[in-house]
């Protein structure tokens, strides 16, 4: 065989032995004590509820069903979604449309929040942008039945609030900022960790204003 | 008579004032979910702040037992076991889709949902939820016993008042 | 890949007539090789000085109902002093599903073949101690056989819980002087992480026998993706290793691009790899925290802690969870990276660092840690590789083996990193591999920064793999056709078979996978690094004491999701 058949074991160095490096941890320890106490460093807590931490636009949160100008589903039923989602989570019925353009209609759209995993395949399966995330997380239910939210309420809460959306096909924010980035190259400004602190300190300071409207429960 | 309902509509108030904003949870964890639920009393988030920091790994010494993670049939005669052993008043949050349902493993070894087996209180859905989504269940269920201590309280005074009426 | 070639016909010409016939695999030499045989061409490949596969990577079992022969047993192996693989399959009738069991070649077989039997119902003959491993005890039948129904479930009731009392073999250590006590730690213990059980038989302080109960966790992910399509298959990879889930995404998805003779474009091999390497930190600072808050230190968990929320928050603005992030897809990327991507891990690459070295100078060189950990659980290289050990804690123990090295996929033969290594094989030793490893990782990912990132699409261009891009499907008509089929038929994968590893934060994680040319999976087996570490827990308990078994289960890093998948 190939390989040594003893461990060797680290050796102390003479200070170890005499537990001296004790003193450096302490230090450490100290030094963040005083200054989380004396708040010169900032503490990184996020008060929850009344502060929300700032989730990117691609957040998977609770599902929304988009709606036409006129009101009514995009949704044409035709199970996509629900064919693509990895948790069978999604209940379609399709129905007829009174109006002839449009094809059909999802009679009963339920979407099983205690099942669905969150993984954004139905969004990414959808042909009519009909179904998009929120970066909602305020979910609880206290019944199984409960869990079962239903085409209202997927279309209620969250119209077309940015601030409230998540994972959806397209970001039209990043656009911009991808446009701003490629400018500000052009220019030869760029600071890349200039940016990244700016937009830390920006996340830290303003808390996002948007009082949750509980979402089921 | 006025006296000791007073006494003890007193004495159920700050016992119910004392509970509410001091849960002992017993963290049964198992998978994924764990991770996030160390992320919740960790300093990001810290739980701390509603004074439910004590996490108890005794289940004679905690009252909210919060199951993160997948239970398999493996698993549950111990989470049954556990929750047997807690001390009344108790609640169970199940946090994440698999202690909620399952999730997305309809299979041979995996229960579909802890309710099979102890009564829940409050689910929390996500796939991990995140420690956002845990505290706001955890909130939700401090409404739920407020909710639910004031409507026995409203009972014990009526049914009180029978008895005492009775009595005279 | 530089797979060597390896020299085979001496060593064939000494095995009975037909006993052995060699294939070509898509990815490595495949023999396959007669029952009868199987012993005898084992112990040879291990100990012929022109092969020396010293490592059995993986052992698992495939149906095929149709065939005459209905199951094979799948052996993975690897040598690591002449850096080749070679895989053995060995036919067995559905009538008589015995083999000879390997445990005397390798130790890592043991698990490896009670899986085999709990899943497939194999037998291996000479197995001391052949139960079932990742079900429960009142289970029926044989999971992963095709004709089994994935939602049939069977119901443990407590009576039927087994009761382990496990003792020690030799009489050698007979001491009159303390009392003999079994006790039981976990299944819901904290430090079993939750899922495990052990069983301990004491000799006053010292454990003299002991036993490990697993399965608490098996969540059926080989099942799972026989029944989803090869795209749904992505999110449960994400819960093998939950720690650094990204890298389970990976290496999946490069395992079927592979199969599907395609590659990811630049960019998205670019940003996974620097993600990669985010989430190898990830899972190296959970460890570290969770062994150090075991033995007592808490402060550095919340010290470890505070790099990992960091890197969530890029992993969120990257992948939208922060998680269970299924940001791959076969061929490339989910998503276009965001914009501010370069400039996060850059402030990631400068506050990280700062963490860490807390954690540094508060533990490494402290006594008392260093009391604890020092010599703990000690295992000698030969034992480990005997052991089917990879990643950190093998070479902790002195072995220099990384896949990032022995097989450099994606970018990683360009980049300029250490692999460490340390001889002690100790929970100590195991500590400080993760601490280093940290710091190569930050390495490579500020020089795949500085290589600035490709310009290009970051996913494949090719309608039968990925989705077209929304805008033409919803207004083009053949990219629409494309979008329906493709989410109706899942992607089709060619028939074949392949094993395709990188390294995962626990060592390597192999994806070994089947495809009949189905829009499903045939067979998916992961190679889970920690399964075979785990196996040797009982081994690394022996002689030590309760305190020191709790120090060393943390520091080899179990993650139940992927152990028991
Ligand atoms: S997010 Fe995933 S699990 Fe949830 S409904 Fe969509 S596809 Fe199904
Ligand atoms: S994929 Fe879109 S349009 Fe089709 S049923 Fe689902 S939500 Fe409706
Ligand atoms: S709900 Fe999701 S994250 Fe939680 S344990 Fe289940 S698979 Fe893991």
């Amino acid at each position: 065989m190939p390989h040594s058949d003893t461990p060797e074991p680290y050796r102390y160095t003479l200070a170890e032995r005499l537990y001296l490096p004790l003193l450096g941890g302490m230090w450490v320890t100290l030094r963040h004590f005083v200054g989380n106490l004396l708040g010169r460093r900032t503490s990184y807590t996020i008060e929850y509820p009344e502060e929300r931490r700032a989730y990117s636009h691609r957040f998977r949160g609770h599902h929304i069903l988009t709606s036409r100008p006129d009101g009514s589903l995009r949704c044409v039923a035709c199970f996509l979604c629900a064919t693509a989602c990895p948790a069978e989570c999604i209940h379609i019925e399709a129905g007829e449309h009174p109006d002839v353009n449009v094809e059909k209609y999802p009679v009963v759209y339920d979407i099983d929040m205690l099942r669905c995993v969150f993984c954004g395949y139905c969004v990414d399966a959808c042909p009519e942008e009909a179904i998009i995330m929120s970066n909602n997380y305020d979910m609880a239910f206290f019944n199984r039945a409960s869990s079962v939210v239903t085409k209202e309420e997927l279309q209620k809460p969250f119209t077309y609030d940015q601030a409230r959306l998540g994972y959806r096909p397209r970001y039209p924010e990043e656009e911009e900022q991808r446009a701003r980035a490629r400018r500000e190259l052009q220019a030869g400004r760029v600071d890349l960790v200039g940016e990244a602190r700016r937009r830390q300190e920006a996340a830290a300071a303003g808390p996002e204003s948007s009082k949750s409207a509980a979402a089921s429960s | 008579m006025i006296g000791e309902s007073w006494v003890t509509t007193t004495v159920d108030k700050l016992e119910e004032w004392g509970r509410n904003n001091s849960f002992w949870p017993l963290p049964f964890g198992t998978a994924c979910c764990a991770i996030e639920f160390m992320s919740v009393v960790s300093s990001h988030y810290d739980m701390a702040r509603f004074g439910y920091e004590v996490v108890r790994f005794s289940p004679r010494q905690s009252d909210v037992m919060i199951v993160a993670g997948t239970i398999t049939d493996k698993m549950a005669p111990t989470l049954k076991r556990i929750y047997d052993q807690m001390p009344d008043p108790k609640w169970v949050v199940s946090m994440g889709a698999c202690a909620c349902s399952g999730g997305f493993y309809r299979a041979y070894h995996v229960m579909q949902g802890i309710d099979e087996i102890v009564p829940v209180d409050v689910y929390v859905p996500g796939c991990p939820p995140t420690p956002e989504g845990l505290m706001y269940g955890i909130l939700q269920l401090k409404e739920k016993i407020k909710r639910d201590s004031k409507r026995r309280l409203k009972e014990k005074r009526a049914h009180g008042d029978d008895s005492g009426s009775a009595a005279a | 890949m530089p797979t060597a070639t390896i020299p085979a016909p001496p060593l064939l010409d000494s095995l009975p007539e037909g006993s052995v016939e060699v294939v070509e695999g898509l990815d490595q030499p495949t023999w396959i090789v007669r029952r009868d045989a199987l012993a005898q061409v084992a112990r040879q490949l291990r100990d012929d000085p022109e092969t020396q596969f010293d490592l059995l990577l993986d052992l698992c079992g495939v149906d095929y109902p149709d065939r005459d022969e209905r199951f094979e047993a799948v052996y993975h192996l690897y040598s690591l002093p002449r850096a080749a693989r070679l895989r053995l399959k060995v036919p067995v009738l559905e009538d008589d599903p015995v083999l000879p069991s390997l445990i005397d070649v390798w130790t890592a077989a043991d698990w490896f073949e009670r899986e085999a039997w709990d899943m497939f119902g194999l037998r291996f003959e000479g197995h001391p101690n052949l139960r079932r491993i990742l079900t429960h005890e009142a289970f029926q039948g044989h999971p992963l056989r095709k004709d089994y129904d994935p939602a049939r479930r069977w119901i443990l009731t407590e009576d039927k819980i087994y009761k382990p009392n496990p003792q020690p073999t030799g009489s050698e250590s007979v001491d009159d002087m303390f009392e003999r006590m079994t006790i039981n730690i976990g299944p819901s213990h904290p430090a079993m992480h939750g899922t495990f059980r052990v069983v301990a038989t004491l000799d006053g302080e010292v454990i003299v026998a002991s036993e490990v109960e697993i399965g608490y966790l098996h969540r059926c992910f080989e099942k799972m993706a026989e029944t989803h399509t090869w795209q749904q298959v992505i999110p449960y990879t994400d819960r093998l290793n939950y720690c650094s889930s990204f890298i389970n995404n990976v290496a999946y998805c490069r395992t079927v691009e592979k199969l599907m003779g395609i590659e990811a474009p630049p960019r998205a091999v670019w940003a996974q790899m620097i993600l990669s390497e985010f989430s190898r930190i990830m899972d190296h600072c959970v460890c570290n925290g969770s062994t150090l808050v075991d033995t007592g230190a808490l402060t550095n968990f919340w010290y470890m802690f505070q790099p990992r929320e960091e890197i969530y928050g890029l992993l969120e603005a990257c992948c939208g969870a922060r998680l269970t992030v299924s940001a791959c897809r076969i061929g490339g990327l989910l998503e276009d990276l965001p914009p501010d991507f370069e400039a996060r891990c850059r402030h990631l690459l400068e506050t990280v660092p700062e963490f860490i070295d807390d954690v540094d100078k508060v533990v490494t060189k402290n006594r008392i840690w260093l009391d604890r950990s020092v010599g703990v659980a000690a295992i000698s290289a030969e034992e480990a590789v005997d052991h089917g050990w990879t990643g950190p804690c093998l070479r902790a123990s002195g072995v220099d083996y990384d896949v990032r090295r022995a097989y450099p996929y994606d970018l990683y033969g360009e980049v300029d990193f250490e692999v460490p290594v340390f001889q002690g094989g100790d929970v100590f030793d195991r500590y400080r591999m993760r601490m280093e490893e940290i710091h190569q990782s930050l390495s490579i990912i500020r020089q795949l920064l500085d290589r600035g990132m490709p310009d290009g699409p970051y996913i494949v261009d090719d309608p039968h793999v990925a989705l077209p891009p929304k805008e033409d499907a919803y207004n083009q008509m053949e990219a629409m056709i494309y979008h329906f089929k493709l989410i109706m038929d899942g992607i089709q994968v060619p028939p074949g078979e392949l094993y395709h590893m990188v390294e995962g934060a626990n060592g390597e994680l192999g994806f070994y996978v089947i495809s009949d040319g189905s829009g499903k999976p045939y067979r998916i087996k992961v190679r889970p690094p920690c399964f075979p570490i785990m196996a040797s827990f009982s081994h690394l308990m022996q002689g030590g004491t309760i305190s020191d078994a709790i120090a060393t289960l943390g520091g080899l890093n179990i993650i139940a999701g992927e152990l028991e998948r």
